[in-house]
């Protein structure tokens, strides 16, 4: 099920927090409110962990990471990262990369198969990707941007890209990542798909400000509560033509 | 799309109000008093700014109203037909269109009586023209008094209208009165219309909001219409016919099939054949509404055919064709009529759905008409890979949530426990508690970041053993190898002397290095020691000669050119027997240290290449003579010795040669009488 959230007034909660199948990372914030969201929710599966990155609240720019792995900045502190370590379990390979673009989770997109990374990105930093998150890398853009991690979030299940990315685009993507995409928003409009939204294979988080519309895309699209991307074409044609136009 | 609110209007003072207002700004903004030197220019300036100061006044609190007030013309036709039934448009606009001519007539008062002023020659003068723009001014105003008033009966009015969105999509429920209007209303948003058994209960639109299909929908709940030229309406049907006019909306024409509200199944019909021409180009539903006290079934056949006649109206009205479309089965019996009753809510939200979803086909079609929906095509694809698809990472434990059905978590949060414990600020979380560790004690271990001056993290190494024992087997297997070297090794067929000699040319060499790296370490850009400190007197020319001999060089000839020559007393001795006899201009041939002597020359800077002629110096740069400029330079010297000793410059770089110049410091000036700047 997706479930909006607001951190601290800010309705980008993927800047704030990072989502995989076997762990999420929440920002620590001033109250336990957005931490307890996802708690709520997580933490009778998997852990959730509070933690800043480089001394930063942005957790879910700063890092990347999948079923498999973490990715951790350069900047990440020792402290940081031994309490990351020890949080999560032993599976989990965490690791620290040495890459000048720092903020790896605008610069990577990734699920549990596949990742698509920052054309600029170094190839020290592709081998670590391919080895630690157990992943095929893809060096992409989304409708010409080249913050693959910004404006694309897809899961194992499914995935939104930037709202203007074409139609052949999109098939070209699916294809290669193997699962369903389609071009949406989040936070009544945003096309920062990645700041807006957190999701694995069966939970989703939003802004507060995302539309019922919105947040049905995202159901759909994501298989949540065995929601189909199907419905997308078929039940909600006509309410995307009417909210958009 | 323009944002339709009205609750931001600005007040509209009365007429006397405004008066007060202006004129007592007048008084505290601008001077008051005249004094009895001033020139008559300055008088009739003093007198002139007091009459434009209250024009401008004027002009702005008018300027006001009517640019917040709404154009007529401007404004959605909804918005500007419903303020015409309400505040009929000739009135409104003549009301505005006073204060518009009052203000212009104001600023041309103000324009005359400042040339007026102009040609004032005495202060009485000036202060009448004064007195009598105001009262000219004033007099206007108070003209405008039942314009300014009905101004502010409008705008009270106005912010108490509910804000429709004329463009968004819209439920319009109409129909005789005591239909059920409101009580569907009621039903289907938390508007909460105020329901009444007689005629007339609702006087004014009323909107709600409800959502279907994730969307946001707007409900307008209508006053009755009654059957009669629209002449003889009034103003409380006018606002139905306003919004059936001009709102883009699905029109549930309701009619009351049990006739309890008074009129007959004949009578609304009739009212729905007269007022047909609005419905033109929108949806169209009629609902058979309080089924509850007369079933369809049990209806009159002519009552019926009424029925079937206007249903046929409606799916043939404008977009009818659509109606036809949706078919929702619950709330419609075998003839195809819509039936709902609102007391016992069976078959509303039937109605209400079925109504949406008419509406939204209908703006659906229109909007893939227009030239924006390829900018949408792209959001209504959804891309499926060609192969196949992976699996997905779903834990166990949350398969089994979904098989029973989600249920709520009982988990306490920390959200909870935040607000057992001080809230917000007060608690801090503690972020250890869900450590996946080994052994549960190790938790709240106490780990330093910093021990014996190294970060313990660089040390930290989950394979740490692993590596060390690989390590081990690495430097085990060099040593074999470089064992297995030695045996077959190239030293043991040296002679006795060989031997010593490679290990006396070892030794030379771990002393050099040795060296090397000691002065290294005292940093580089070793400045000149003196022999006082070169204790170990290594930098001596005995030195250079024993250790060029041992290498079998002659080093007399650099030892010659390296040591620091003394000039020979002959030498001195003819240069000066030269200079004496002929003159400056011989001497100048001589090389400068055999007419000098031994120079003095500063020690902190590098020698320069000596001129290709040379010069004498008695009158040395900015000395008196050269024996000062030498006294000068040993004196310079000396001071530099202490730093040259301890082989430092010093550390900074900011020089100030002379911290208490003296000539801003010594004179006559005593402290604050004159900045030394």
């Amino acid at each position: 099920m997706a479930v909006r959230a607001v951190f601290e007034n800010s309705c980008d909660i993927g800047v704030f927090a990072t989502l995989t199948n076997s762990y999420c990372l929440v920002a620590l914030g001033a109250s336990e409110n957005f931490y307890s969201v996802f708690e709520a929710e997580l933490a009778d599966h998997i852990p959730v962990v509070k933690t800043s990155i480089a001394g930063t609240r942005l957790v879910g720019r700063m890092c990347v990471g999948n079923k498999n792995g973490l990715l951790l900045p350069h900047t990440t502190t020792d402290q940081e990262l031994m309490h990351i370590r020890n949080s999560l379990p032993d599976e989990v390979i965490v690791q620290r990369v040495e890459e000048r673009l720092s903020a790896l989770g605008n610069c990577i997109a990734v699920n549990d198969y596949v990742a698509l990374i920052h054309p600029d990105l170094d190839s020290a930093t592709e081998e670590i990707i391919a080895d630690v998150l157990g992943v095929e890398v893809f060096r992409q853009t989304i409708a010409g941007n080249i913050l693959v991690g910004s404006y694309c979030k897809f899961t194992n299940q499914g995935g939104i890209v930037h709202p203007k990315t074409t139609v052949e685009d999109l098939d070209e993507l699916s294809s290669l990542l193997q699962v369903p995409l389609v071009a949406g928003t989040v936070n009544r409009g945003s096309d920062v798909i990645g700041a807006g939204l957190v999701s694995n294979d069966w939970a989703a988080f939003t802004g507060m400000d995302t539309t019922s519309t919105e947040l049905a895309v995202i159901e759909s699209i994501f298989k949540l509560r065995s929601a189909q991307p199907s419905q997308i074409v078929q039940d909600m044609r006509s309410t995307i033509i009417d909210s958009m136009m | 799309m323009p944002v339709y609110n009205f609750k931001a209007l600005p007040t509209v003072p009365t007429a006397s109000d405004l008066l007060d207002v202006v004129l007592s700004k007048t008084q505290r903004s601008t001077p008051t008093v005249v004094r009895g030197k001033w020139q008559i220019s300055r008088i009739r300036q003093f007198y002139m700014r007091k009459v434009k100061y209250t024009q401008q006044t004027f002009h702005d609190k008018l300027g006001n109203v009517l640019d917040s007030f709404p154009k007529l013309d401007d404004i959605h036709p909804f918005y500007s037909d419903l303020m015409n039934v309400l505040y009929d448009r000739d009135h409104y606009k003549l009301a505005l269109g006073q204060i518009h001519t009052a203000v212009g007539l104001i600023d041309k008062i103000a324009k005359d009586y400042v040339r007026l002023l102009k040609y004032g020659d005495s202060l009485y003068r000036c202060k009448q023209l004064k007195k009598a723009a105001l009262g000219r001014m004033c007099t206007l105003m108070k003209k405008q008094k039942a314009s300014l008033v009905y101004l502010e009966q409008v705008r009270q009015h106005m912010s108490r209208l509910p804000s429709i969105d004329p463009n968004t999509r819209t439920l319009l429920v109409c129909g005789y009165p005591n239909v059920g209007k409101s009580s569907f209303m009621n039903t289907v948003t938390r508007a909460d219309v105020e329901v009444e058994p007689y005629a007339f209960t609702t006087k004014s639109l009323y909107v709600g909001h409800m959502d279907y299909k994730y969307l946001r929908w707007q409900v307008i709940d209508t006053p009755g219409i009654l059957d009669r030229p629209l002449e003889t309406r009034n103003t409380i049907e006018m606002q139905s016919i306003t919004a059936l006019a001009h709102l883009r909306a699905v029109v549930l024409y309701i009619v009351d099939i049990s006739e309890q509200c008074g009129y007959t199944i004949a009578q609304q019909a009739a009212l729905f054949h007269s007022i047909k021409p609005l419905f033109a180009n929108k949806p169209l539903m009629v609902v058979c509404n309080k089924t509850d006290v007369q079933a369809m079934d049990s209806l009159p056949a002519e009552s019926r055919k009424l029925l079937d006649e206007m249903k046929e109206a409606a799916d043939l009205s404008g977009a009818g064709a659509t109606a036809g479309m949706v078919v929702g089965s619950a709330g419609t019996d075998e003839g195809g009529h819509v039936t709902m009753s609102t007391l016992k809510e069976e078959g509303v939200s039937d109605v209400k759905n079925k109504a949406c979803e008419m509406l939204l086909a209908s703006r659906v079609d229109q909007k893939l008409k227009t030239r924006k929906t390829n900018d949408v095509l792209n959001r209504l694809h959804v891309a499926l890979p060609s192969r196949g698809v992976r699996a997905p990472h779903i834990p166990k434990s949350v398969l089994d949530n979904a098989s029973k059905g989600y249920p709520k978590s009982t988990r306490k949060t920390e959200k909870d426990l935040q607000e057992e414990n001080g809230g917000a600020g007060v608690y801090s979380m503690d972020v250890r508690k869900n450590y996946l560790l080994e052994k549960e004690e190790w938790k709240y271990d106490k780990i330093p970041e910093i021990y014996d001056g190294h970060n313990v993290a660089d040390f930290v190494d989950p394979d740490i053993e692993e590596r060390l024992a690989e390590l081990e087997r690495e430097e085990e297997q060099m040593l074999r190898e470089e064992e297995n070297a030695m045996e077959s090794g190239s030293e043991d067929d040296l002679t006795a002397e060989e031997r010593r000699d490679l290990e006396k040319i070892r030794t030379k060499k771990s002393q050099i290095i040795a060296e090397h790296r000691k002065k290294k370490a005292k940093g580089q850009g070793q400045a000149h020691i003196s022999r006082k400190h070169d204790t170990e007197r290594r930098a001596t020319s005995r030195r250079m000669r024993d250790a060029l001999g041992e290498l079998g060089v002659d080093a007399s000839a650099a030892i010659e050119r390296n040591r620091g020559r003394s000039v020979t007393r002959r030498g001195k001795k003819r240069a000066l027997e030269e200079d004496g006899e002929e003159g400056r201009s011989k001497s100048r041939s001589k090389s400068r240290s055999a007419v000098m002597g031994r120079t003095h020359s500063s020690k902190s800077r590098s020698r320069s290449r000596g001129p290709s002629v040379s010069h004498t110096a008695e009158k040395g740069a900015g000395f008196k003579t050269s024996a000062q400029k030498m006294k000068a330079q040993i004196i310079s010297d000396k001071m530099q010795r202490k730093m040259q000793k301890l082989a430092r410059k010093g550390e900074g770089d900011r020089i100030i040669p002379n911290e208490m110049p003296k000539h801003l410091f010594s004179g006559k000036r005593g402290i604050g009488k004159t900045d030394r700047r």
